[in-house]
């Protein structure tokens, strides 16, 4: 069972991204694809340039600053989405951990019922609630607060944000609340009997020991956020993009599948590099010994 | 691990946070390994513009073979000449006289044998040998409907300045930020080029130093655009709505919301609107039976299809016995009914090169990527 599971992973995981490696070192010219090998995608994405392209004060001395500038952004709203969701989701696993004493499981089901409608419906939903003539500008708009519909609310980078941090709460509260749940209750009655207040008790043995809840949490985002797609090309507008949607276009549109490849490789090493940095930052292994112990 | 018991285990906090996780996964991959339906015989595979996969444009098929084809949508025709490259399986596509000459090079299409569809012959003269449609001797677009590309706008909303003298100058102007909405396409420099007074002609092949010199120009029209469109029916919503004021549109748009009692006119810009033809094409990566894909076809060239075009959408129909059978005030508000003269009194839209094609589109993505 565990080696057919195994080789089923290396089969749909391994093998798509062994084809993406080796297309990326090919070239596409025109039509075809010059299957000679050659570092030239790469090459592209940083080769230099004496002109800059500026982007939000940033200057890029490169000359197709496109990726690079995207992925950049990519990953700040990523991040911001991330660390918003950790906020945002503790508080919930902590109630549900601490508070929640019956009918745990329908409390739990309760916490899932946003992913029982498509990922799209739901984008599309904050799309209505964000919109012209949606929930919030109708609702401030009958209540005298504004006369005319506030625009800046979709079809920019926080729009994207916004959805993409309802859409990805749900998956940091389940592992932040099984963290939670670990916790030995003796520790906190140990920590109160020898006089800590609450706050002290929270610092000093709960937020320490949901850590590692915490931190697959953030990569639970953080991963997979950077390289969304559909949220930002419905919520997003043009000033909205990210690096999936150059990626797409790279593929669909532009004709160029090689240098495609070669911009979700950069993207993948990146955010492996990033996530293996964070981790190593924040010593992951030493907390899960202590928090296994 | 039974659902219920998984549950009820990861509930109590008797699951480790690694244990939910190998079974999410375990879940995900038993996922993908469920067997596919499979089917006796190849459905017709069509891909097509978004809004066109109703039955009622192809009545005479479904009537024949009880439903219509499977369709995949697109929003432009890049998008649907990458789909098929990358291995899509589409029996029909339909292009447009500037676009089919992408598919021809790329080697997707079949010439089409005309003795086998029925309405040909009722088939304007003009269009059955117009460039696009007949390529190396060879027919590879039968074409089907012929319409406008031009600015929809709310007189009620847009103000006097625009109504004085209608212009495609609207979406490059500051005054309308936010306010104006762009078809998703590098024609946005085209145009821009041709508001500061060059012809459609050069505009339509320009590369190199002039494309570059014409970016920023076209960047205006996406700083501007509330946003781009790729889905006719988000235009619509914004220009009814009132979240927009005017926008790049095709007929039908225009047509739809005047149905939907909203006061929405068609300019006839200062620098001219655009015309064009697209009709249908039998690529060579399909697997239907090639009988199926001649009667999908001969039913959009029926005469009942251009019946609809013509009242619902305010299209032109390549069948000449279409525009007999529709209702006449349809016919008359469309003004010339011949497609030669319709095309003669706007610009037609031209086939650009590949290599012309590729740039002008990583141009127009490297713009909208740099937009703020």
């Amino acid at each position: 069972m565990g080696y057919g599971l195994v080789a089923l992973i290396l089969l749909v995981l391994l093998a798509p991204l062994i084809a993406l490696v080796v297309l990326s070192f090919w070239t596409q010219q025109g039509f075809a694809i010059d299957k000679t090998p050659t570092l030239a995608n790469y090459w592209s994405l940083i080769q230099p340039s004496d002109k800059a392209t500026v982007y939000f004060g940033i200057p890029f001395y490169l000359k197709n600053p496109v990726p690079a500038i995207l992925l950049l952004k990519s990953l700040v709203m990523s991040l911001v989405v991330t660390i918003t969701v950790l906020v945002v989701a503790y508080p919930m696993a902590y109630f549900l951990a601490f508070r929640v004493d019956r009918y745990k499981v329908l409390w739990l089901i309760l916490i899932t019922i946003p992913f029982w409608t498509s990922y799209l419906l739901r984008v599309f939903a904050w799309k209505i609630v964000l919109g012209f003539n949606g929930a919030i500008n109708s609702g401030l708009i009958s209540l005298g607060v504004i006369d005319k519909p506030l625009d800046f609310l979709l079809y920019n980078p926080v729009a994207v944000v916004i959805t993409l941090i309802h859409a990805w709460v749900t998956f940091a509260i389940l592992p932040i609340y099984v963290s939670l749940e670990k916790v030995d209750r003796n520790l906190l009655e140990a920590a109160s009997d020898l006089g800590d207040g609450r706050w002290a008790r929270f610092c000093r043995i709960t937020l320490p020991l949901s850590l590692p809840g915490v931190i697959s949490a953030a990569l639970l985002v953080f991963i997979p956020t950077v390289g969304d797609y559909v949220t930002p090309t419905l919520v997003g507008g043009p000033g909205g993009t990210m690096i999936g949607n150059a990626i797409q276009t790279l593929f669909f549109k532009q004709d160029n599948a090689p240098l495609g490849a070669a911009v979700s490789i950069v993207m993948m090493l990146v955010i492996a590099i990033l996530c293996g940095l964070f981790l190593w930052a924040v010593g992951y292994k030493r907390l899960r010994e202590r928090s296994a112990a | 691990m039974q659902r219920i018991k998984f549950i009820d285990r990861m509930a109590s906090g008797r699951l480790t946070r690694r244990q939910i996780l190998q079974n999410a996964a375990a879940f995900g991959v038993a996922f993908t390994m469920l067997p596919r339906v499979t089917s006796a015989a190849e459905v017709l595979t069509c891909l097509e513009w978004t809004g066109y996969d109703a039955d009622a444009y192809f009545q005479s098929y479904v009537g024949k073979h009880g439903t219509g084809p499977s369709f995949s949508t697109f929003g432009g025709e890049e998008e649907a000449l990458a789909k098929v490259r990358a291995g899509f399986a589409a029996d029909v596509m339909h292009p447009c006289n500037y676009s089919v000459g992408r598919f021809v090079e790329a080697g997707l299409t079949v010439p089409i044998d005309t003795t086998k569809l029925s309405n040909w012959k009722d088939v304007f003269p003009a269009l059955q040998t117009a460039q696009g449609v007949v390529v190396d001797g060879n027919v590879v677009m039968a074409p089907a409907d012929w319409g406008n590309a031009s600015i929809a706008y709310r007189p009620d909303l847009i103000g006097d300045v625009f109504k004085d003298g209608e212009t495609w100058g609207i979406f490059y102007d500051d005054a309308f930020e936010g306010k104006v909405s762009m078809l998703d396409d590098p024609l946005v420099i085209i145009i821009g080029q041709m508001v500061k007074g060059m012809n459609f002609k050069e505009a339509n092949l320009i590369t190199g130093e002039k494309l570059q010199a014409a970016k920023d120009f076209g960047a205006k029209a996406v700083k501007n655009s509330r946003f781009l469109w790729a889905d006719a029916t988000e235009l619509q919503q914004g220009l009814a709505s009132g979240e927009i004021v005017a926008a790049y549109a095709w007929n039908d748009t225009v047509k739809n919301l005047l149905a939907e009692g909203i006061d929405v006119k068609y300019a006839k810009p200062k620098e001219g609107y655009f015309t064009w033809f697209c009709g249908m094409t039998i690529l060579n990566s399909g697997k239907a039976d090639p009988a199926l894909a001649y009667d999908f076809i001969d039913a959009w060239l029926s005469p009942e299809t251009g019946k609809l075009l013509i009242e619902d959408s305010g299209y032109g129909h390549a069948n000449m016995k279409s525009f007999e059978i529709s209702d006449p005030e349809a016919v008359k508000a469309m003004g010339i009914i011949d497609p030669v003269e319709h095309m003669k009194s706007a610009i037609l839209f031209e086939p650009q090169p590949s290599p012309v094609v590729n740039e002008q589109q990583r141009v127009w993505e490297e713009i909208k990527a740099l937009k703020l």
